[in-house]
């Protein structure tokens, strides 16, 4: 597994050393100006002459302004060309130009891929899902989907009884979302994903899912008093 | 019409809008009902009366529990209605403390603490759950509402229930008494104010103790609370906004004993809920602008050379509407009702019944400080625009006096969206409109375009004046010019119109368009550029320089390693595939406070000590001042830092609780409850280290060294009048003249200077007479 999910793990990389260097930069340049050019002890050396009442001398220099507005510019715009290649996937059409093609016939497998070399998920189709957020639970509906792809449970979580979902490792979800009263914002945690949902319109979500694992999904949009425990469980088999 | 009846018909109107407006949110206050915390307090009142025919029994606690052990507890009861066979009864069960567990379908856990009975429990009379005894060994308390019902499926009169209270005994005793975190607030609130008035009387002792008495104090009283002098206002914003930073704080620190711990209960989600909703309020509306307007009001006039700001009676409205929308914004809380919608109040939970009635007074506070940033922008605008100096040129202004501007820009062309989304909350929730109510067809993200059209100006309307700040306290403690002055002002303006097209970001994960995703990703990425040219003008501006350390200098140092990590963790946002995960969770928080602490906060930090002593004309302390700054940045980047981590593995912000990993799921992992407890003691740490700063305030007004006019060598016209300046702060008939040691572009303005003096300053009224 990934630092969360494939999909940003090598943009995450890239933004941290990207960091690390600007921060680097910026911080060695601080520490060094800080101590050589600190005063004397009860030394007042006015390098630029200040006076009150005299606005001062002009201390600029146009090169080095230039440089350190275009070298960041151009930083910025690399940055955003890389960030821009996960949308394609974050965001795919639900149809043949798709990176997940069309909806699957009931019993067909996604066949999940992870095309490395892309940077992005691909799959041959995806199954469609149904999920409801209202003050302070969730539903799912699994429509007509095999109980091996998908399938609602309920479990135990500190004490409480939540709704659990069965996904399969490999296959592809469109989770179609709406809200029943407020703001909700399903968080599926070990996938890095989320998005609103409101009362108002239907929201969607891909979940490639090719991780085993049981997880919660928590409400990262704050919805009132039991918002902490607006918690589901999701549970991918192999 | 006579002047008689006009004048009654007018005062019935008034009597009569008076009225409504104090009935009409009452109307809407009642307490009832079953559910939450009211059951305590209020009963089962939607089933009937309680009747001593109802019996309700809980068999299986022992006299004096062992700790940590597992008892079954059995609840049932006797008399009530005769059973039908479906619909029999209910009940409700809370302790002091332990932990209740279901064992079958029939009963649910409300809290950790609280059980209830299922819809399939409504058919039974009798329950069973565990009950795990907490370890403390002190005495814990249970209150037990059952009811019997008839069946009929309403919940009628003939419906009984009844309450049980009953003790065990834990090794221990009885324990201390745990207080209400509202109790604690309020004492906290009211010991704050004494505070505040003591020193505010010995202030008043230490000026003249021979005329300490109640015929020199009332006019000294009424002096501070009518004057239009810049400065006395000046430092009523200043003193409001440590008052309510201290406040702020208090809630914080609240927050903090709530999450040290997973599953904690010392305040419940519903108190947690109003702490960090009014935590986020008061620290953004009521600390940093009024701290910022308190800088304002005292330095801009001085550093421009004027006497005064253009129009100080709207200068004294602007203030004094601020503790009145204080005292607006806070009246919830004292009905335990306080606003707990979250500082964003996102619709459609803003107008919902849900949301607490609180809201709607904090609501008409935030439309008052509306009102009174409007009023403050106007003024300052202005007094900018026509009040400065002989000599001064828009391109030799102080960059803090351009700071000001720039911000009240900002603040002016973005603030009447969220005047008019608060107004359409205030509607909604009083005469019901229908601005965001959905089955109405109300739209909730309007109010969500509406609050980040401003709220995401509004973040650098806070910053931007600490820049200001930074680049007066940077340039003098280097003894040098500031490098790039122009590119300064350029960067600023820069900052400020993008930040009109960039609040999208705050948007990713609501279902907005994607291209406008995509666009806005691009645009906030572009506020890197501007600030990134600060950072290195500032860096620049110490090369070859004679670096003087002080206090303030060491805050402005401090600043540019905080705001820098703070500016980096900001570019992690507008990558929309990133986003989808780091947004509401730890990492968004540990970015903005980085930003709004380590910026604006450190930023005004260093313009305390800067400024301080041109204000009172005494020298604050260096070795209290150096204590705070390395007890406060120390302790500051171990409350924050490491909620970077914890957003990034899953930490979800505004939840009173965490989920640590168990066999059956993966939530958080086990470190992070160890980090969360390191946060809280950093917290208290970071709070009780503001106390050097207080006491340095306070002791150096006292008995602090006497200050000379220019103690740190600055250049700009604040320096050029006595400490503490006279009033006015220069004569309006002898205003001083700004030479230029750049005599070959002296008084040359710039094309778009004389454009802008154009625009602001007709050619007929250029003299202004006095």
């Amino acid at each position: 597994m990934g630092f969360i999910t494939p999909i940003f793990d090598a943009l995450w990389s890239e933004f941290v050393l990207w960091s690390a260097l600007v921060g680097g930069i910026t911080f060695g340049w601080l520490y060094h100006h800080s101590f050589f050019y600190r005063s004397e002890e009860g030394v007042d050396n006015n390098v630029d002459n200040l006076q009150v009442g005299v606005f001062p001398v002009h201390y600029d220099n146009l090169k080095l302004e230039v440089t350190w507005t275009l070298v960041p510019f151009i930083l910025i715009v690399y940055l955003a060309f890389i960030s821009w290649a996960p949308l394609d996937n974050v965001w795919t059409s639900a149809d043949s130009d798709g990176d997940y093609g069309e909806e699957c016939t009931t019993q067909t497998s996604s066949n999940l891929v992870w095309d490395e070399g892309e940077g992005k998920y691909t799959a041959e189709c995806y199954h469609v899902i149904e999920l409801v957020g209202f003050q302070w639970d969730w539903d799912f509906d699994c429509f007509d989907l095999a109980a091996d792809i998908c399938e609602e449970t309920m479990v135990t979580i500190e004490g409480n009884d939540k709704k659990n979902i069965n996904l399969k490792q490999g296959e592809v979800y469109l989770v179609e979302m709406y809200s029943q009263d407020v703001t909700h914002s399903p968080w599926f945690v070990s996938m890095g994903n989320k998005e609103d949902i409101q009362p108002s319109q239907t929201t969607n979500l891909w979940l490639p899912v090719d991780e085993v694992e049981n997880f919660l999904m928590l409400c990262a949009e704050y919805c009132g008093d039991n918002h902490a425990y607006m918690i589901a469980g999701v549970s991918v088999h192999a | 019409m006579e002047k008689k009846t006009l004048v009654t018909r007018s005062m019935v109107a008034l009597i009569l809008i008076s009225i409504a407006m104090v009935v009409s949110p009452a109307v809407n206050s009642l307490p009832g009902g079953i559910g939450g915390d009211s059951i305590q307090t209020a009963g089962c009142n939607c089933h009937g009366g309680a009747d001593a025919g109802v019996t309700p029994s809980i068999t299986g606690l022992p006299s004096e529990y062992n700790a940590s052990e597992v008892y079954t507890i059995t609840i049932s009861m006797t008399g009530g209605p005769a059973e039908s066979g479906v619909n029999a009864g209910g009940f409700n069960l809370w302790s002091s403390d332990g932990e209740f567990f279901p064992q079958d379908a029939t009963v649910e856990s409300r809290a950790p603490s609280e059980v209830t009975h299922t819809e399939a429990g409504n058919d039974y009379r009798t329950w069973s759950v565990e009950w795990v005894a907490p370890s403390h060994g002190r005495d814990v308390d249970f209150i037990l509402h059952t009811n019997a019902v008839n069946g009929d499926g309403t919940q009628s009169d003939a419906d009984d229930w009844n309450r049980l209270d009953l003790s065990v005994a834990g090794s221990l005793g009885p324990g201390l008494e745990s207080a209400d975190p509202f109790k604690v607030l309020g004492t906290l609130i009211i010991i704050s104010i004494v505070m505040l008035a003591a020193t505010l009387l010995y202030g008043f002792y230490r000026t003249s103790p021979e005329t300490f008495d109640w015929e020199h104090l009332a006019p000294y009283v009424v002096e501070w609370l009518t004057s239009t002098d810049h400065k006395k206002i000046g430092t009523l914003y200043f003193v409001a906004s440590l008052f309510f930073l201290g406040l702020g704080g208090i809630m914080a620190m609240l927050i903090r004993i709530q999450l040290a711990t997973p599953g904690n209960d010392f305040i419940s989600q519903d108190q947690y809920n109003q702490f960090f909703t009014l935590h986020g309020t008061v620290m953004i509306f009521l600390a940093a602008m009024p701290l910022i307007n308190g800088f304002a009001n005292w330095i801009v006039p001085l550093q421009i050379g004027a006497p005064d700001l253009a129009l100080p009676r709207l200068n004294a409205l602007s203030f004094w509407l601020q503790p009145f929308a204080a005292i607006l914004i806070f009246t919830g809380v004292f009905t335990s009702q306080g606003a707990d919608t979250g500082w964003t109040g996102y619709a459609p939970y803003v107008v919902s019944g849900g949301a607490h009635h609180g809201v709607t007074m904090w609501v008409a506070g935030q439309i008052m400080l509306v009102a009174s940033s409007t009023l403050t922008g106007i003024n300052f605008l202005t007094t900018i625009a026509v009040m400065r100096a002989d000599g001064m040129g828009w391109m030799q202004m102080p960059l803090f006096t351009w700071s000001v501007l720039v911000a009240n820009l900002c603040l002016f062309l973005s603030i009447p969206a969220f005047g008019v989304g608060l107004i359409q909350v205030y509607l909604d929730r009083t005469i019901s409109t229908a601005f965001y109510d959905i089955a109405a067809g109300g739209d909730p993200l309007l109010w969500s375009h509406l609050f980040w059209y401003f709220g995401h100006p509004e973040v650098y309307v806070v910053i931007i004046p600490a820049f200001g700040v930074i680049s007066e306290v940077i340039a003098t403690s280097a003894r040098r010019s500031i490098f790039g002055y122009r590119s300064m002002i350029y960067a600023m303006a820069g900052i400020a119109v993008v930040s009109f097209i960039v609040y999208g970001h705050h948007m990713f994960t609501s279902g907005m368009s994607p291209t406008l995703r995509f666009v806005t990703m691009l645009t906030t990425m572009l506020v890197a550029v501007p600030t990134g040219i600060k950072i290195f003008n500032w860096l620049k501006t110490m090369h070859g320089g004679s670096l003087v350390y002080r206090t303030h200098t060491l805050w402005a140092l401090g600043f540019l390693v905080t705001f820098t990590l703070g500016g980096i963790s900001g570019m992690f946002f507008p990558a929309v595939a990133m986003d989808v995960h780091l947004h509401e969770t730890y990492f968004v928080i540990a970015h903005f406070h980085y930003v709004l602490v380590g910026g604006t906060l450190f930023g005004f930090f260093s313009a305390i000590y800067y400024w301080y002593p041109k204000m009172t004309g005494r020298m604050m302390d260096e070795r209290l001042g150096t204590l705070h700054f390395l007890t406060a940045f120390i302790s500051y980047n171990g409350i924050f830092w490491p909620m970077h981590r914890l957003g990034v593995v899953g930490m979800a912000r505004r939840q009173h609780t965490y989920f640590i990993s168990t066999d059956d799921f993966t939530a958080l992992p086990e470190w992070a409850a160890d980090w969360n407890m390191f946060i809280s003691v950093c917290a208290f740490l970071f709070f009780f280290s503001n106390f050097f700063l207080v006491a340095n305030l306070v002791l150096t007004l006292a008995r602090g060294e006497k200050a000379p006019a220019d103690p740190w060598g600055g250049w700009s016209f604040e320096w050029m009048t006595s400490s503490p300046p006279p009033t006015p702060s220069f004569d309006w008939h002898n205003r001083p003249v700004l030479k230029d040691a750049n005599e070959h572009i002296a008084n040359e303005p710039s094309r778009f200077g004389a454009w802008f003096n154009r625009l602001m300053v007709p050619e007929d009224e250029e003299e202004v007479s006095h």
